[in-house]
């Protein structure tokens, strides 16, 4: 069974008089633990097409299926309930909350689970320390750089053990080589948690890791190409 | 819940600066509404214990019909068991005085000058007590043993020109409906602390009155505990054991024939409440200013914590949570600068005031602090930074997710 399903979605922005449409009936399968890149233009489309995906945001028309439960049909309680146990966010500018700690960070999705404080923190803190965070669990986001905040975010992407991640321009606020760190990490996780990875990205360096590409353009989704040797080699490492 | 309490704390004081400004105005607020309560409280024990102490007591008995005929037919509701009374009520323990009282009104003479006044005939070595709160002006108050002699008002002394030593007449009709006059010598002069009382005020010897009305009746019989507020308590004490007497009584408590203290609560109870009004609106708009400003300056944060999870109910906790710790917290603070201000207070010895409307005599103002001021203040300043959090935390959870993040 595919883990995302899209089926003919559409999505318009009304600006004024004028309209947007940014997804023209998209349709789209992803399949469980697949490594997927949308690329594009600015304004291609890519973050609605994650925000769709993610339940953030509703199509104007058409059909999304995660882990096949259709998310048009759930009220906004039921989707931060999907939101929280099955999609995990990666966001460009990492979106932690400044007046917790790192850990405290990684733990607070599953307090929205009603997971107890000590559970909740203890695997918070094993989670730190396999992306190797070990010595920055009780620092505030303040204290912590760039590359730091973006790992924190992604220990709490993963914390409630979501069956996909979306990462919206995950590295577009990193230098390139805590991008490529980063990059290097999410393959790890892909490749051991067998979680789907999207990402939207222009970066051709993110791009180079896709086990699947997809390109954006006018709002329409077409398939690039294979699995990257980046990937592999990062599968490999 | 506990965690989204503690990271409500650490949100408001995020922006220490302006969290303390909104806390401070709370502050403010409470002690103010506090002040004015406490204040209220003391004017209010003041006129109570005057009213009590000079003039009802605690409790009053009456013959079975007092109230229905003691117009139309005062003598047939007189006492002629009051000692029978002060006998069975004398072993209730909290019972400072029981007295007796027949108090009647006339016409008192001094040379050309003729007044309506009030009389009281009391017996002078039970009611001690009841002179507390009289304050001598001139001479001495009545004392054991005298049976021509009286005190009167200040404000009457002025009106009839009386001294010291004068005798003035008193005439009055007795219980037969005959024209009586007795004469009494004045001892002293006194203050009430009420000019219009003071303006008719006679206080002479029972043994007098009993002369000048032809009776060896009283009244009503009169007691006086030792603590206000044991009242409760002990009425029901003395209801239960004036059963056992074959007559039947009438009992009034203070509460009930205090007319014009009941007045005064009223009014100040009411301008209390519309001041609690006032503060309470200032401050909900002050916790309004601040919520609405920190759901605008967290958007990107309240879409981050809606996008992994939060429902909109999360976020509306969050938020009243901060409401209701602004409000605590400045309520706490509140208690304790409301504490400190009476303390001040006791310490310069108080605010002098003029004599308030009726009275003769200014005093010095204190803050009388009760629980029930407190927690008053404190449910106004809780309740009132929740509301105002309400809608900025409706709007924090309607917030568009996808906007919000692009913030």
């Amino acid at each position: 069974m595919s883990s995302i399903s899209m089926k003919s979605v559409s999505k318009k922005y009304s600006s004024g008089d004028s309209n947007q449409e940014v997804l023209k009936n998209v349709s789209l399968e992803i399949n469980q633990a697949e490594f997927t890149v949308i690329s594009g233009p600015s304004g291609s489309g890519k973050s609605t097409l994650l925000n769709l995906i993610g339940a953030l945001d509703n199509p104007d028309s058409g059909e999304i299926k995660i882990d096949g439960i259709e998310i048009n049909s759930l009220n906004d309680k039921e989707k931060a309930k999907l939101r929280n146990e099955k999609i995990g966010f990666i966001f460009q500018s990492f979106h932690l909350i400044p007046v917790l700690t790192a850990c405290e960070n990684v733990a607070w999705p599953l307090y929205l689970k009603g997971v107890s404080r000590k559970e909740r923190m203890q695997k918070a803190r094993e989670l730190l320390s396999l992306i190797g965070l070990s010595s920055h669990m009780n620092k505030p986001p303040s204290q912590l750089s760039g590359g730091q905040k973006q790992r924190v975010a992604i220990a709490r992407a993963l914390i409630c053990e979501p069956s996909i991640i979306l990462a919206d321009e995950p590295t577009a606020n990193l230098d390139r080589s805590t991008g490529l760190e980063i990059m290097s990490l999410l393959t790890k996780l892909n490749n051991e948690n067998r979680v789907t990875f999207i990402f939207s990205t222009h970066d051709d360096m993110v791009t180079s890791y896709a086990k699947r590409q997809l390109f954006l353009e006018n709002g329409n989704l077409m398939e690039k190409s294979t699995e990257s040797n980046k990937f592999k080699e990062a599968c490999n490492a | 819940m506990l965690d989204l309490i503690l990271l409500a704390i650490r949100n408001i004081f995020r922006n220490t600066q302006r969290s303390i400004i909104t806390i401070l105005s709370i502050t403010i607020g409470f002690s103010a509404m506090a002040s004015f309560g406490g204040f209220i409280q003391f004017s209010f024990e003041g006129l109570r214990e005057t009213t009590i102490r000079t003039q009802l007591g605690h409790v009053q008995i009456y013959s079975d019909g007092y109230w229905e005929k003691r117009v139309s037919d005062p003598a047939s509701v007189l006492m002629d068991n009051s000692d029978e009374v002060k006998e069975i009520l004398g072993d209730i323990p909290g019972i400072s005085v029981i007295t007796h009282r027949l108090p009647f009104s006339g016409l008192a003479s001094v040379g050309r000058s003729t007044v309506n006044v009030s009389v009281i005939g009391i017996a002078p070595e039970l009611e001690e007590e009841f002179s507390d709160f009289e304050t001598i002006i001139d001479g001495r108050s009545l004392r054991p043993g005298d049976k021509d002699a009286g005190v009167i008002g200040e404000e009457l002394q002025k009106g009839i020109g009386a001294k010291i030593g004068d005798w003035v007449t008193i005439m009055t009709s007795s219980i037969d409906g005959v024209i009586n006059a007795v004469d009494f010598q004045v001892v002293g002069i006194v203050s009430t602390g009420s000019k219009e009382y003071d303006s008719v005020f006679v206080k002479i010897s029972i043994d007098l009155a009993q002369r000048a009305l032809e009776t060896n009746k009283v009244e009503r019989v009169i007691v006086l505990l030792d603590d206000t507020n044991d009242l409760t308590d002990i009425l029901p004490i003395i209801k239960s054991k004036l059963k056992n007497l074959d007559e039947n009584f009438q009992i009034r408590t203070w509460v009930e024939l205090a007319g014009y203290y009941n007045a005064v609560v009223s009014l100040y109870t009411g301008i209390f409440n519309v001041f609690t009004f006032i503060v309470g609106v200032v401050v909900m708009f002050s916790v309004a200013n601040t919520m609405t400003m920190a759901v605008f300056e967290r958007t990107s944060e309240i879409g981050a914590l809606r996008a992994i999870g939060a429902s909109r109910a999360t976020l509306i906790h969050m938020f009243l949570w901060e409401g209701l710790g602004i409000g605590l917290i400045g309520g706490l603070c509140g208690v304790g600068l409301s504490y400190f201000i009476a303390y001040f207070l006791e310490l310069i010895g108080g605010i002098p005031m003029p004599p308030p409307p009726s009275m003769s005599e200014g005093y010095q103002a204190y803050l009388n602090i009760t629980n029930d001021v407190l927690i008053k203040c404190f449910l106004v300043s809780i309740f009132a930074a929740l509301i105002s959090s309400l809608y900025p935390a409706y709007t924090a959870s309607r917030i568009n997710i996808v906007k919000a993040l692009q913030k």
